[in-house]
Parts: structure tokens; C-alpha cells; sequence
């Protein structure tokens, strides 16, 4: 059986009418992972022995009637969501062998679904860049060209997704990762309003930023998911109370009348001509259902990657301070005094990215220069919040570009941080405004590369970017990667 | 951006280079600081009232004692002698 | 001849039951590394969550000590790597803490003239505590038990209005009191729950600015905080009289030495990378919290001290006495309540019950009797239902038993009747059925009359005292001859 192109839900329907065991379905993946992972390299660890166990028990479960939306449905998940008992690396030589006590909110959340856990993917070292290169375990390849970036950070996650390796995956979006590999590797790939899914248990990168969302098939297939994930968690002092509705709930209703914002500046110089056309041809396309396509203007974008690199690396150099080779993660071998140790281990245990990204936010925030940069960037965070939030007086979603080009080949970018930065212009500036937004596949360009599409919603209207994405999924036909 | 100021930076990261590598961070940076640097032609000021999410006394966690984890996990990670985790001598 | 300039930071651990951002218990001690979780450890991925009775306790705190609160209110990360905080930072306050701008009363002496002093409050903010490291000489390492971590602090910081070690004994003893009566720390500072951190420095009196100053870090006891400012003192006086500069630095106070040292080893950089804790959203307060939070302070000492000498009319010395502790001042309230006469309680509080204390019988934490059973006694007493001697005794037998007065003083005869009466008809009773006895106490074998005694205690045991029997007894046989 080829269950590389299968839903969640065409995999739900043949569980419950026991087509296939939770056992089978669990063993088909196991063995395509064996078969292209050595290739595709996007796990860092397959849990076959969990996967096996955990089949048995939604098998079970499946018997007995109650099975959930997600019941036996093999997921993968990101390397950085901490799971009790289960090597969570954060792709990192620092976390090489930190084995988590304890699970995270969202692994507990499908866990009580009975998921079947079949690994855990690999991404840019504690999620920082965009080509899933900077990985120190497994560098990922993009299923549609194998001498391609798969993007990143969450590049293991789109990757395994795209090229049937798991019907779906858990990423993190803090500046774009779930999004831009979405859209590189032609999958859906959905980052949640900030608060809207538990951070507890997510290895932290820029904590005001981050966010675990799912990457799938298609729009329907993550809004499973994120029903699953979502809700307030008393762990989580920053998830939000706000009630968690039912994300399918407005699939299949049309997006006649709906008014969709197109922001000029995320089409403008930098956006590659077949990335623009592409996506304004999908707007088109929705004029055809019966939206309205309304042009307006975001004119603090062009501060958007610096904002957002200010603030995700200053917040990172603390979040990652903690690393120093005393409670957990690489213990340097040398080293008499505790600050010989700490940073012989820090600079054994990271990479070069991680480094650089530290560097820059002590800079931010050290003294005399935390007003200019820290603080001023905080103030843009305000500023861009307040452009989107005009746009939203008069539209119901965005539309633009998820990135400026499609996926590039491996290593053209990432001797050049800076280039790679301003990559991350189209996505960054939902992370920093806390909102939604959905990655789908518009087209392909002339070498078959996807081209990805993102739509941003208001504050926790998770469901209506759904629903539009959906709408346009449907009339679209995909193209698998030819690796399967 | 001088290796003054790199080295610095360095020592606040607790992050060891080399000179070779010190040099490669500085004129890495030097470029990183050219697009930061745009952020300095706007005129705004951090509100942070504006941020307010508008959590009260009542919204916070309840003081509750809960068990707490075996010390055994709570250093499976980590070197550790007589339940606790081992540092270098700290001198003081 | 100069003057010492000085402001103090105090750290107090709060009273709550959990941790200030997780549900680990916050009691002192336990097994190493047992009151430990992923949170306070500071383990990847984990979040802190804060706690609500911490927050509420540094508010009750700023009220006790006269500080505004702040309505909104933000919580920061304090950046630096040292081992006993294993996150690496420290969630703190830095531009709106909890409180700000408060001041407490002390009493100085000033040319043997007591007078009162406001020493400014800056701020009151919230933070978390570090682990603690033990020092294992034996395998040349150092040793992290992380169950202090997390523990809720406050940080009282005062301007820089202190002028003498003797004033910031003062200040210090009068904070602890204030901390006790909000209830929110106990202030044992062998303990550590109370730390004091010292800022001085010293200038003429013609000088126009303060001095450089020398920050002497975790100062936990009265006697250390005194010693360590007047070595301080001769110690900044002695470099500037031989022309020399004091410098600005972190300095450590020896208690075996008497001396301090500077702690360079401890940190180069002091740059702390403050920023806002994205992972802590903002604390608002309405009117009416601050309100409901002020309403749960009790009577603070002053106001206490104002009724005790005012109203009830005590002298100063038994009201300071009284409202030294807030265990002793609840207790003279609450015996108050059952026999409103503040003299008579407050005098057997501090001549007996404070002697008990005193010779270490009993403590005033956990008395085996109510205030309620005190006061029954002293009512007795004064009453005149026993005598002031038998009180004493069965206040003894409380610490010792907690059984109520009534019952000591019944099982022991203390009580005394003024049933004559029955007294009377008990002695007729018992002296004309034992007339032959009768006969040889008149005739004057007067060992017989302890039997008789003994026939009449029977009988009115619990009526009377046998004193009380043994006089009448005496009278009534007398009276016979
Ligand atoms: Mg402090
Ligand atoms: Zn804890």
C-alpha cells in the first residue's frame, strides 16, 4: 500500500473501518522512512519501538470505539518539543544527549489522543535559519530536489510531510520556520496566534515569538492537528484564555465577499518575479470565487527583519545562557574553573549560527546600546502590530508571498548571514504582530519547485485561514516530489 | 565593529574564539549592524503599557505546594555526586 | 571626621507555600535537590508560571512599609552565569516594581535624645532566589542543591538615608518587624530568609556629593550588618585620609576576621543585559485588589503601640515590649477579647509569661494554650477565685499540661469559694460525727487535726482552698475550747 500521498483523514476512515491496523499504518512509514530518510535525512531519531507501542494501544482504543480525530495517526515531530524519555536535540552538539524528564504540553496533548509518535526531526540548530543546514545531525533535503535546502527551521518536519515520510508533523515558528519549509517542500504548514498552542516543553529560541504549529497535507489536515494542540495551559503563563473553537468548523464555506489584503511592499523588489506572479495569480483566483482583492500598504516591512532579528537574538542569547555543561546538554572536557567550563562547553556544544545569533543580542541588550537596538526594535514590534492591525479594520486575511524565492541549493546562502536574514522578510512580521498564518502550495516554477503562498489571519482566527487556504487547496492540484 | 568590542561581547556570551575566528565574527557582524542600523532612522519609543495584556491578581497561578520531581530525573542529564549537580571548585 | 552614607537592600524570602513560578514546595531545607522540578532548574523548554500569593505578599509588604504600588507592574531578566542559578538569569524587576516610594520610622539617638527618623523606601520588587552550592573540599569540587531556587523574594532598596551602623541595625530590626506583622516572611536571618546587602561610602561634611561607594554583599545577622559597616567605615576613612581613592566594588564580609574583601573573582562584567521576561506577562492591579490586599494587613506596630499607650493607658516600655513580636502582641489582643483589662494581662504577660519564655520552658510560637485560656486566668486571679501565688503555679502547669485553668485549679484545690455556707455545714458535719476526736484536740493532742482537716478537705474539695478549710477548721475548734 502507498501511503505517501494519504491524508489524516482518508488514514481515519480506513482505521476506523479497519482497512489497516494502527500497527500497519505505523509499519508502512517506518519502513519508507528506511527506505529515503538515508537519503532525505529529515529525523534525527526514529522511535520505531514507541511507534510500535503506541500503535498497539490506539489499536486498542480504536477497538473499543472511542477513537479521537488523531487516534493511530502517525506523527513526527521537531526535534526541539521535549519528549519524556526521547533524545530532544534541538539539532544541536549542546543537547546531543539531553533526554527530557518530563513532556511537553502539546506531547502530552496528542499523547492523550494516542498518536503514534514515529520521530524526531531535524531542523537549523535551535531553530535558528532557514535551510535546516545548520543542523549538526542531520542536514535535510528538500523531496522535490535532493540538491535543494528543504527550508527551515522546522526543514525536517516539511520535508518528512512532503515526501510522505509521516502524514503529518509538529514544527516551530518563531520568524517563519514552519511557513517558508512548508512552502519549500509544497506542503501546508500553519503558525498559530502567539498563545494559542502551549510553548511549554518547546526548546525556547525567542520566547515572545515562538510557536508550535503543525505542518500536513493540506489546510484541513493541520486544522486536525492544531485541534488537537491547542488551549490554554496552566504551564504556559503567556498561553492565552481565549476558547479554542472547532478549526474545521468553517471549511467548505465560500470565501465570497471576503475581503483579501494585499500588502504592495511584500511584492515588491527581492520578491523573484515567479514567486510575485505566482501568488498574485492565486489572489486572482480567489477574485474568481467571489473576494475582493484590496491593495493597501505595510510601510514599516522594510524593518521588519531587523526588528525581528534584534529581538529574537537578544531573547535567544538568554534563553540559551542557560547551556553551560552543569545540569544538562555538553560538558566540555576541560576546564578547571566553572567559567573555563561553561565556555569551553558553549563553544564546543554550538555551531556557528547559534554563536553569531548570541553575539548579536548581547549587543542588543548590553548597556549603552540597548536603547538603540533592543529598544527601538521593540518599538517597530508595536509599530508593525498596529499597520496590520489598520489592515484588519477593513479585511478579513492577507495575502503574500511566504518567501522571496523558491527553495535554493544547499549551501548558496548560508556563507552569507546577511543574505539569509532578509530572506526571512515575507514571514517575519506575523511573528512579530503574534498572528496567524497558513503556508500552502500556489504553483510550482519551471523546474517543479513549489512555490508557497502564505494567508494571515486576525488574532486567533486560526479557522477563517483555514478556510481560505482550503478553498484554494481544493481547485489546486498538488504535485508530489518525484523522490516518491 | 571593532575586536574590542566583539572580544567583549564574547566574555558577556561566555563564548571562547580564536583570533581568526574573533576576526570573521567582527566583520560578520559589521554587516549584520549595517541592516540593524536602518531601525535607527524611525522615530518611535517603546510603549510598554501598550503591551498590556491585561492580566490581573486574580489571573495568576494559585500558591499550591505540588510534589516535586525525583531528584534521580532531575539530574539524569547532568554529573552529579550526593544528589547534587557537580560544578568546578567556586572560589570565592 | 566623616560621614557615612548608606542605603541597605534586603532581601526577604517570602512565606508561601509553593515556589514563586512553580508548584515545588518553598519550605526551608529538604534533601538535596528534592524540592526540584524541570521549571526550577531550569530545564529546557520549561516556562515559569507566577504565583499569585507571592505577588500578593511583596504588595502586603510595600503597604507595611508605606510604598506606593505600582498598578501595572513588569517583570525582567537579570542576565549572568553563576552556578547556583542554573537558568542563567534571574526574573526580576527592574523599571516597574511592585512597589516604590515608601519610607519607615526609625528611632535614632541623637545627643542622647531619641528622636524619629524616615528612611526612604526606592523600591520593593519581586524576584526569584538562587540554589546553593556547597563547597567539597574533600574532591576539589563544588556541589549544587537547587532547592532554594525559585523561592519568592522580595528587595526592599532604600535611598541612601542611613548615616550609621546603629541606624541600620534600626532600620533593619524595624523592616523584620514590619515583614512579620504583613505576615509575609519570618525573618529568621540564620536562616536566610532575610539577607542584607550594604551600600556605603563616606564623605566630609562639606562635600557636595556622595562618595564611591563599596557594595558588601549578604550580610545575615544584626551583628555582622554593624560590624561590617564600621569596618567599612575605618576602612574608606583610612584610604581617603592617606589620599587615596576608594573604588567602586563588590565586596565580601568576613565574620571570623571582622574584615571585608573584595570579591573580583566573582563577576568581571557587570553588564546584567536587563530586558522585559517575554516568558511573564505584566501584573495589573484594579482599586479594588490593592484594597482587598491593604484590608488583609493587620494592625501594624505603630498604630498597636499607639492603643496600647493611649487608650489602655500601659506605659511605653510594657506597649514596646508588647508589640515586639507580633505572636505576643496577637496574643495580649486576643486575651483582650475575653477579659478586657489591658493592665492585668499585659503585666501577667510580660512578668510570667515572657519569664516562662524567657528561660526557654515554652515559646511564644507554639503555646499549648489559647490567649483565651490566659485571660480566663488572669480573670481568676484578679477575681480573687484563686490567689495571685496559685495563678502563677497553674500557669506553670498550662505550659506544661495545656489544660485549661479552670480544671488545673480545681484538680489542685486552688480555687477559692466564697460559699461560707457550705464551709460551715461541712466543718458542723464533720466535727459532731467525730466528737470522741473533737474531745482529744480540746484536751489538746493536736496531731488529731490533721484528721480532721483531712475529712473536711475531702468533702470540699473544689470548693474551696484548703487554706480556707484549715482557718475555719481552726476557727470553729477555737471557738469550742
Ligand atoms: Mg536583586
Ligand atoms: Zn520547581
Amino acid at each position: 500500500m502507498d501511503v505517501s500521498q494519504l491524508k489524516i483523514r482518508q488514514l481515519r476512515e480506513m482505521l476506523d473501518k479497519k482497512q489497516i491496523s494502527a500497527a500497519e499504518l505505523a509499519d508502512e512509514y517506518i519502513k519508507r522512512i528506511k527506505k529515503y530518510d538515508e537519503k532525505l535525512e529529515s529525523y534525527i531519531t526514529v522511535t520505531e519501538e514507541i511507534a510500535k507501542e503506541q500503535a498497539k494501544t490506539a489499536q486498542e482504543r480504536i477497538n473499543a470505539g472511542s477513537a479521537s480525530a488523531l487516534t493511530g495517526i502517525p506523527i513526527a515531530v521537531k526535534d526541539n518539543i521535549c519528549t519524556e524519555g526521547v533524545k530532544t536535540t534541538c539539532a544541536s552538539r549542546m543537547l546531543e544527549n539531553f533526554v527530557p524528564p518530563y513532556n511537553a504540553t502539546v506531547m502530552e496533548k496528542l499523547n492523550s489522543e494516542n498518536i503514534v509518535m514515529l520521530g524526531k526531526t531535524s531542523m537549523d540548530e535551535f531553530a535558528m535559519g532557514g535551510s535546516t543546514q545548520t543542523s549538526a545531525f542531520a542536514k535535510t533535503k528538500n523531496p522535490y530536489d535532493l540538491n535543494r535546502v528543504p527550508g527551515g527551521s522546522s526543514g525536517g518536519s516539511a520535508a518528512c510531510v512532503s515526501a510522505g515520510l509521516a502524514p503529518a508533523a509538529l514544527g516551530s515558528d518563531t520568524g517563519g520556520s514552519i511557513r517558508q519549509p512548508a512552502a519549500f517542500c509544497g506542503v501546508t504548514g500553519l503558525k498559530p496566534t502567539y498563545g494559542r498552542v502551549s510553548r511549554y516543553g518547546l526548546v525556547a529560541f525567542a520566547s515572545s515569538l515562538d510557536q508550535i504549529g503543525p505542518i500536513a497535507r493540506d489546510a484541513h489536515d493541520c486544522a486536525l492537528v492544531l485541534n488537537a494542540i491547542a488551549g490554554c495551559d496552566s504551564r504556559d503563563g503567556t498561553s492565552s484564555r481565549v476558547a479554542v473553537e472547532d478549526f474545521t468548523a468553517k471549511i467548505g464555506m465560500p470565501v465570497k465577499g471576503m475581503k483579501i489584503a494585499v500588502p504592495k511592499e511584500f511584492y515588491a523588489e527581492g520578491i523573484d518575479s515567479v514567486v510575485r506572479d505566482s501568488v498574485l495569480s492565486a489572489a486572482q483566483k480567489y477574485k474568481d470565487m467571489g473576494a475582493e482583492i484590496v491593495e493597501c500598504s505595510m510601510p514599516s516591512l522594510k524593518y521588519a527583519v531587523a526588528a525581528y532579528y534584534l529581538i529574537s537574538s537578544a531573547e535567544a542569547s538568554s534563553n540559551l545562557s542557560r547551556y553551560d555543561g552543569i545540569k544538562y546538554g555538553h560538558r566540555s572536557s576541560k576546564g578547571d574553573s566553572y567559567g573555563e567550563l561553561v565556555c569551553n562547553s558553549r563553544s564546543e556544544g554550538f555551531g556557528e549560527e547559534v554563536k553569531r545569533r548570541i553575539l548579536l543580542g548581547n549587543y542588543a541588550l548590553s548597556s549603552g546600546y540597548y536603547d538603540a537596538y533592543y529598544g527601538k526594535a521593540m518599538a517597530l514590534k508595536q509599530k508593525i502590530r498596529a499597520e496590520y492591525e489598520e489592515i484588519f479594520k477593513i479585511c478579513d486575511v492577507i495575502l503574500t508571498p511566504t518567501a522571496p524565492s523558491v527553495a535554493y541549493g544547499i549551501n548558496e546562502n548560508i556563507t552569507d548571514p546577511v543574505k539569509m536574514y532578509q530572506a526571512d522578510i515575507c514571514t517575519v512580521t506575523v511573528n512579530i504582530a503574534s498572528l496567524p498564518a497558513i503556508s500552502t502550495t500556489c504553483g510550482y516554477d519551471a523546474k517543479g519547485m513549489p512555490i508557497g503562498m502564505s494567508i494571515i489571519g486576525k488574532h486567533f482566527d486560526e479557522a477563517t485561514i483555514i478556510q481560505v487556504a482550503d478553498a484554494f487547496e481544493k481547485n489546486f492540484e498538488a504535485v508530489p516530489p518525484k523522490m516518491v | 565593529m571593532d575586536l574590542d568590542m566583539i572580544s567583549y561581547l564574547a566574555k558577556l556570551s561566555k563564548l571562547n574564539f580564536t583570533e581568526e575566528e574573533l576576526k570573521k565574527a567582527a566583520a560578520d557582524m559589521t554587516s549584520i549592524i549595517d541592516i540593524m542600523d536602518t531601525i535607527k532612522e524611525v522615530d518611535v519609543v517603546y510603549n510598554p503599557l501598550a503591551d498590556n495584556k491585561n492580566m490581573y491578581l486574580k489571573d495568576l497561578r494559585e500558591d499550591i505546594a505540588k510534589d516535586s520531581m525525583e531528584t534521580e530525573k532531575i539530574l539524569q542529564n547532568a554529573k552529579h555526586s550526593d544528589n547534587c549537580f557537580v560544578v568546578p571548585k567556586v572560589v570565592e | 571626621m566623616y560621614i557615612p552614607v548608606i542605603g541597605l537592600e534586603i532581601h526577604a524570602e517570602l512565606l508561601t507555600k509553593s515556589k514563586v513560578f512553580c508548584n515545588c514546595s518553598a519550605e526551608f531545607g529538604g534533601d538535596q535537590n528534592s524540592r526540584c522540578c524541570p521549571v526550577c532548574t531550569g530545564m529546557p523548554g520549561t516556562l515559569p508560571v507566577i504565583n499569585q500569593t507571592a505577588v500578593e505578599y511583596a504588595v502586603k509588604a510595600g503597604f507595611a512599609l508605606n510604598c506606593e504600588i505600582n498598578k501595572f507592574s513588569v517583570f525582567d531578566r537579570k542576565n549572568y552565569f553563576y552556578p547556583d542559578l542554573p537558568k542563567a538569569y534571574q526574573i526580576s524587576q527592574l523599571n516597574y516594581p511592585l512597589c516604590i516610594n515608601g519610607n519607615v520610622p526609625i528611632e535614632v539617638e541623637v545627643n542622647g535624645e531619641k528622636i524619629q527618623k524616615n528612611i526612604r523606601i526606592n523600591r520593593i520588587h519581586l524576584e526569584e532566589d538562587a540554589g546553593k552550592l556547597i563547597h567539597d573540599d574533600y574532591n576539589g569540587v563544588s556541589l549544587a542543591d537547587y532547592n532554594r531556587c525559585g523561592i519568592p523574594l522580595i528587595e526592599i532598596v532604600t535611598e541612601p538615608d542611613i548615616r550609621s551602623a546603629e541606624e541600620a541595625r534600626a532600620f533593619v530590626e524595624k523592616v523584620s518587624l514590619l515583614l512579620q506583622y504583613a505576615g509575609v516572611c519570618d525573618c529568621k536571618m540564620e536562616q536566610g530568609s532575610l539577607r542584607c546587602d550594604v551600600n556605603i561610602s563616606i564623605m566630609k561634611p562639606t562635600d557636595s556629593q556622595f562618595g564611591t561607594r563599596a557594595e558588601i554583599k549578604n550580610l545575615n545577622s544584626l551583628k555582622s550588618i554593624v560590624r561590617a559597616i564600621e569596618y567599612e567605615i575605618k576602612r574608606q576613612s583610612k584610604i581617603l585620609d592617606g589620599g587615596g581613592k576608594v573604588i567602586q566594588e563588590t565586596r565580601r564580609f568576613n565574620d571570623n576576621h571582622g574584615d571585608t574583601k573584595s570579591m573580583r573573582s566573582k563577576e568581571d562584567a557587570h553588564d546584567y543585559r536587563y530586558f522585559p521576561e517575554p516568558d511573564i506577562v505584566q501584573v495589573n492591579f484594579t482599586d479594588e485588589d490593592l484594597a482587598e490586599i491593604r484590608a488583609k494587613l493587620p494592625e501594624l506596630p505603630e498604630k498597636r503601640f499607639e492603643r496600647y499607650t493611649k487608650e489602655y493607658g500601659l506605659s511605653e516600655a510594657d506597649a514596646k515590649i508588647l508589640i515586639s513580636q507580633k505572636t505576643i502582641s496577637d496574643f495580649f489582643n486576643g486575651a483582650l477579647e475575653v477579659y478586657n483589662n489591658p493592665k492585668s494581662i499585659s503585666s501577667f504577660i510580660i512578668v510570667e509569661l515572657l519569664r516562662r519564655v524567657n528561660l526557654g520552658e515554652v515559646s511564644m510560637d507554639n503555646l499549648p494554650f489559647s490567649s483565651k485560656d490566659f485571660a480566663v486566668l488572669v480573670q481568676m486571679a484578679d477575681e480573687e477565685k484563686v490567689s495571685k501565688n496559685d495563678a502563677k503555679t497553674i500557669l506553670r502547669f498550662m505550659v506544661e499540661t495545656g489544660k485549661k485553668p479552670e480544671e488545673i485549679a480545681k484538680e489542685n484545690g486552688f480555687l477559692i469559694t466564697n460559699d461560707t455556707g457550705k464551709v460551715e455545714e461541712v466543718i458542723e458535719n464533720v466535727l459532731s460525727a467525730n466528737k470522741a476526736i473533737v474531745e482529744q484536740w480540746l484536751s489538746g493532742e493536736q496531731k488529731v487535726f490533721g484528721f480532721l482537716m483531712g475529712q473536711c478537705t475531702k468533702e470540699l474539695k473544689g470548693v474551696c482552698t484548703p487554706k480556707v478549710v484549715k482557718d475555719s477548721l481552726e476557727a470553729k475548734l477555737n471557738s469550742m475550747k
